[in-house]
């Protein structure tokens, strides 16, 4: 069968090729085939491949586009136009007006659609629009049925899954899922090598990673009951069923609090005669008969995390009948619901469920009796359901614009459980699609989540610092914490200097000549210079030196502190290896310039050394770390090894013997990980290697064996600012648990704002 | 020094204050214990307050013994000093002339700062008059204030509240009339020249430890309002090891 479109398709192509150019649409190897799943799961529901909606309006470009030859065409034709804005969170009416998701509804013919632009010619967009099958067809639909394609493209998740909308991005909620998904991730790579495909409900069933790696083409054709893809799509139909991808059926949370946030409706927690379309976030009543006071309802795979402060998530209605009769949007409500209402029953009307109703505007709060809320929404509407942990509230959105607060003291804490994105839908085709943050939103929820940060920051900034010492106000304060903090870490000079200068504050500050100034005299502390001396030789990476001071001046603390002295040992042979690396850097210079100098004049000891250099490169170090020292000047390995090399070799061969009998897992990577130095020819050059001879790692030596010093010396190993931030720190967590204020700012924020200081 | 003692001495203090007190830790205290407070964080505090509120010797210094590199050039932070330390002498007129060197817009972008500015330097000539001859500040304040005070009222009052103390003996003043006399009025003063300043260069208006203290007193109030789990008194640890350090740092320095 011949493609009815395929013509059209060509004849727009061109025109259509540099409005492409933008590249909005994320690479499409990354998009989760679950199509397979609609195919097999709901064979009637005819779901089209979401990639393929982003392309509709190559089809039909316009809505005055002539309606392709073909048979079916004419039938299919308006639902084209209706179709087209949708990939970007833009929605159409019925008369084919046009709003823009991006641009928050304002705009509202857009024409052509701003949508899909974005492809160089070469891009696998073209593979897309190359390939020949029809992308949007669908024999089902009656009348005001909006066939948007189900999965727009979601610049807002990763390549491995990872949901992230964009207001939650600063959030440490968010931060701790991330972290969470990364390990898992991780772990999955290294582990099974057969599960690969179930590791989060986003990710792509197992076989797609043959399909992805495939041209687009095969996919849509496969999946797709479109017309004309019949012929060319069965064969891989076969692949297609076997991809029977189930959402997550909402896991037993994990006990550490960090739930995944919404990224789906949930196929097992739903009313039977709802289905579930496209990648999970398409939802479409098939009509079986209810009563009449019933609707049908389904909630989402995971709960909204109180922790993230506020929550937020939009619906478009795609399809649903108007009541002629009464001229009614269909009745398709939209709100949040513990897992104890009924899905039988409309969002709003159970107890735990909040709603807000289409076909009359009216929002439910756990009721049947509803109040008059806002205007009724229907088909090509956005609607936004936004739940503020903090105030204790819910709003809804329009097409991008905020509604009143609809829902105020919310008993969250009285709720059974936790609450979940919920819609009701009661009419056969109702038809909606939910955004939950893989897209932009058409609401600013960026800026709605900036102010709230504002609000809690402005809080803080107006909070009376005096009261945490009393008697000291905040300038006070934070010149005691900074000083305290300076001796007890042994800045000595540092500490001097500033006490100079508060003293000299202080005299300009006088009113009364005759008054004294009590001075903050630096006892010229032994111990901190001590302490200091050491820091410095650290930093300056002579270990050696520092080792002998601490010996010295406080001969327990290497021995008590096994793991200091482990890794003072490691670090010197790190710096070493550093060492060697810096002075080769230097000779490869030097030998660069004389060749282009055509000065061949290298002293003899400067060509061992490149030499030497080179051999280590070949020479497998590790197995010859573990050899007897001698075995270095065997016959593999030029007689000539740099001193620096060879000290160096040799101080590792004694490292890995002085801790060859611990086993301890910490240990022994450590060992791997300095001994792998050994394997390059220049180790400041490879990327995976050269943070370990970073300057910052001298820091982090220096700071844990102060500390050790310290702790030894019977003191606090942690100065006053430490705790300050270590208990804020603590405070902020009890403070977000619940949505509060503190879900809405970090002390790491504050450091960040600070420009960040370079090592030297 | 004996060392040995003076160990003993510390221990038994730090003893006393976290867990002789408390015998069993509270698990806050645990979990705080457990929270990284990397040392780049700290040392970025320090090297950026020294930075901003304008100790150039200090920051120099620590970004020698930190291994830091400069946030500011040490002429930036001495020429924000030297504004201040004119302003903390009381010799306004050389701080609105350093100023005006450095910034020329910044006095006129900033009505209200210059204002208090003007104020300042009027009340530093009420107190050089003290009681004798008020004409010289009077004549200031007809020359340089009154102008700007007639279009703003709060100008207006603040105006008013300064001339009053042309006329009330200084012994026995108001309370509030007392403070515009004390030195806290230089300080404030002070704050917000090195405020507008800063804002003008990087933007930033106080260093960040400013907010790090204030969110740490903010979440303790918050926490205690909503009945977390937070400790009755939860201890900065400020001076646990003052006997250690300098002679003066076992009581709490008063700066004023």
């Amino acid at each position: 069968m011949t493609n009815p479109y395929q013509q059209q398709q060509q004849q727009h192509n061109r025109s259509n090729f540099d409005s492409l150019a933008s590249g909005r649409l994320p690479p499409l190897s990354t998009r989760r085939p679950s199509y397979a799943s609609v195919v097999s799961g709901s064979p009637s529901a005819q779901a089209r491949p979401a990639r393929s909606g982003g392309f509709s309006h190559l089809l039909n470009p316009s809505p005055t586009a002539e309606p392709p030859a073909g048979p079916e065409s004419t039938t299919q034709n308006p639902r084209f136009d209706t179709s087209m804005s949708y990939p970007y969170g833009g929605t159409s009416n019925e008369d084919g007006s046009y709003r823009d998701g991006q641009d928050g509804g304002a705009s509202a013919s857009a024409w052509p659609p701003r949508i899909g632009t974005g492809f160089p010619y070469f891009s696998r967009a073209f593979d897309l629009y190359m390939n020949k099958d029809p992308l949007l067809v669908d024999d089902l639909t009656g009348p005001g049925d909006y066939r948007f394609p189900s999965v727009a493209p979601n610049p807002n998740i990763s390549e491995t899954g990872f949901l992230a909308p964009s207001y939650l991005r600063d959030s440490v909620y968010l931060q701790k899922l991330e972290e969470k998904h990364k390990a898992k991730v991780l772990a999955e790579r290294d582990g099974a090598v057969n599960s690969d495909g179930n590791n989060t409900s986003l990710k792509s069933a197992p076989s797609s990673s043959s399909l992805s790696s495939r041209p687009a083409a095969n996919r849509n054709s496969g999946h797709l009951p479109t017309i004309g893809t019949k012929a060319a799509g069965s064969s891989h139909r076969g692949v297609a069923y076997d991809v029977v991808e189930r959402p997550t059926p909402a896991p037993k949370e994990a006990d550490d609090g960090l739930s995944p946030l919404p990224s789906g409706w949930n196929r097992d927690d739903k009313e039977a005669s709802l289905d579930i379309l496209g990648d999970g976030y398409e939802v479409r009543h098939t009509g079986r008969p209810m009563s009449d006071h019933e609707a049908s309802s389904i909630r989402a795979n995971h709960y909204m995390p109180p922790a993230c402060g506020v929550y937020y998530y939009e619906i478009t209605i795609l399809g649903g009948r108007q009541d002629k009769v009464n001229n009614k949007t269909p009745p398709i409500a939209i709100g949040f619901a513990s897992t104890e209402a009924s899905l039988s029953r409309a969002p709003g009307w159970e107890p735990d469920s909040w709603g807000y109703h289409g076909d009359d505007g009216h929002s439910f709060a756990s009721q049947n009796v509803g109040k008059p809320y806002a205007e009724i929404f229907g088909v090509g509407d956005t609607v936004g359901c936004l739940v503020n942990f903090r105030l204790n509230h819910a709003l809804y959105t329009k097409n991008g614009r905020e509604l009143a607060v609809a829902f105020k003291d919310i008993p969250f804490k009285d709720i059974r459980g936790n609450i979940y994105p919920i819609v009701g839908l009661k009419k056969k085709e109702d038809h909606i699609l939910a955004n939950f943050g893989q897209r932009p939103f058409m609401f600013d929820i960026d800026g709605y989540m900036a102010r709230q940060r504002d609000a809690v920051a402005d809080q803080i900034r107006k909070t009376d610092a005096s009261k945490l010492v009393p008697g000291l106000s905040e300038t006070e304060l934070i010149q005691q914490l900074v000083l305290q903090f300076l001796q007890h870490d042994g800045y000595v000079e540092t500490a001097r200097a500033f006490a100079e200068e508060l003293y000299s504050e202080k005299e300009a500050l006088r009113l009364d000549p005759e008054e004294t100034i009590q001075g903050i005299s630096i006892r010229d502390d032994e111990d901190a210079n001590n302490r200091q001396r050491i820091r410095r030789a650290v930093l300056e990476g002579d270990i050696d030196r520092a080792m002998k001071y601490t010996e010295s001046h406080y001969p327990t603390v290497l021995r008590e502190n096994e793991r200091v002295y482990f890794r003072l040992r490691c670090r010197k042979f790190i710096e070493m290896i550093r060492k060697e690396a810096e002075h080769n850097m230097l000779l490869e210079e030097q030998r660069r310039r004389s060749h282009t100098n055509g000065n061949s004049a290298i002293d003899s000891d400067d060509e061992e050394m490149l030499e030497a250099e080179a051999a280590n490169g070949d020479d497998d170090m590790d197995t010859a770390m573990a050899e007897e020292g001698d075995d270095v000047h065997g016959t593999n390995s030029p007689p000539a090894l740099s001193k620096l090399s060879h000290e160096a070799l040799v101080y590792g061969i004694e490292l890995q013997a002085e801790f060859a009998g611990d086993t301890r897992r910490e240990t022994t990577a450590a060992l791997d990980e300095v001994a792998s130095l050994l394997a390059y020819p220049n180790p400041l050059k490879v990327k995976e290697v050269a943070h370990l001879l970073d300057g910052s790692g001298r820091v982090a030596v220096a700071e844990e064996l102060n500390s050790a010093i310290l702790t030894s010396l019977g003191k606090s190993s942690r100065a006053a600012l430490e705790n300050v931030y270590a208990q804020t720190c603590v405070l902020l967590e009890d403070l977000r648990k619940d949505g509060g204020d503190g879900a809405f700012v970090t002390v790491d924020g504050i450091i960040r704002s600070i420009p960040s200081p370079k090592l030297r | 020094m004996d060392s040995s003692s003076d160990s003993d001495a510390d221990s038994s203090s730090q003893n006393s204050s976290t867990s002789t007190a408390t015998p069993q830790q509270h698990a806050f205290e645990k979990r705080a214990d457990g929270v990284k407070a990397p040392k780049s964080d700290i040392n970025a505090l320090i090297l950026d307050y020294l930075t901003m509120e304008g100790y150039p010797k200090a920051a120099a210094k620590f970004c020698k013994e930190a291994n830091l590199q400069p946030q500011q050039s040490d002429s930036s932070i001495q020429r924000r000093q030297d504004i201040q330390y004119a302003i903390h002498s009381g010799n306004i007129h050389t701080a609105i002339s350093a100023l005006n060197d450095l910034d020329p817009e910044i006095l006129d972008t900033d009505p209200k700062l210059h204002f208090s500015l003007l104020r300042l330097q009027l009340v530093e000539l009420i107190r050089e008059c003290n009681d004798t001859d008020v004409t010289r500040a009077i004549d200031f304040a007809t020359d340089n204030l009154a102008p700007r005070a007639a279009a703003n009222k709060d100008f207006l009052n603040d105006l008013e509240q300064t001339m009053a103390l042309i006329i009330f003996p200084h012994d026995n003043l108001q309370p509030e009339l007392a403070r515009l006399l004390s030195s806290d009025l230089r300080r404030t003063t002070a704050i917000k020249v090195n405020e507008a300043i800063l804002m003008r260069e990087n933007r930033r208006r106080e260093a960040a430890i400013r907010q790090l203290v204030r969110m740490r007193t903010w979440a303790e109030t918050s926490g205690r309002s909503q009945k977390k789990d937070v400790p009755e008194t939860l201890e900065l640890g400020l001076n646990t090891d003052g006997n250690e350090y300098g002679e003066t740092s076992a009581e709490p320095m008063i700066m004023t």
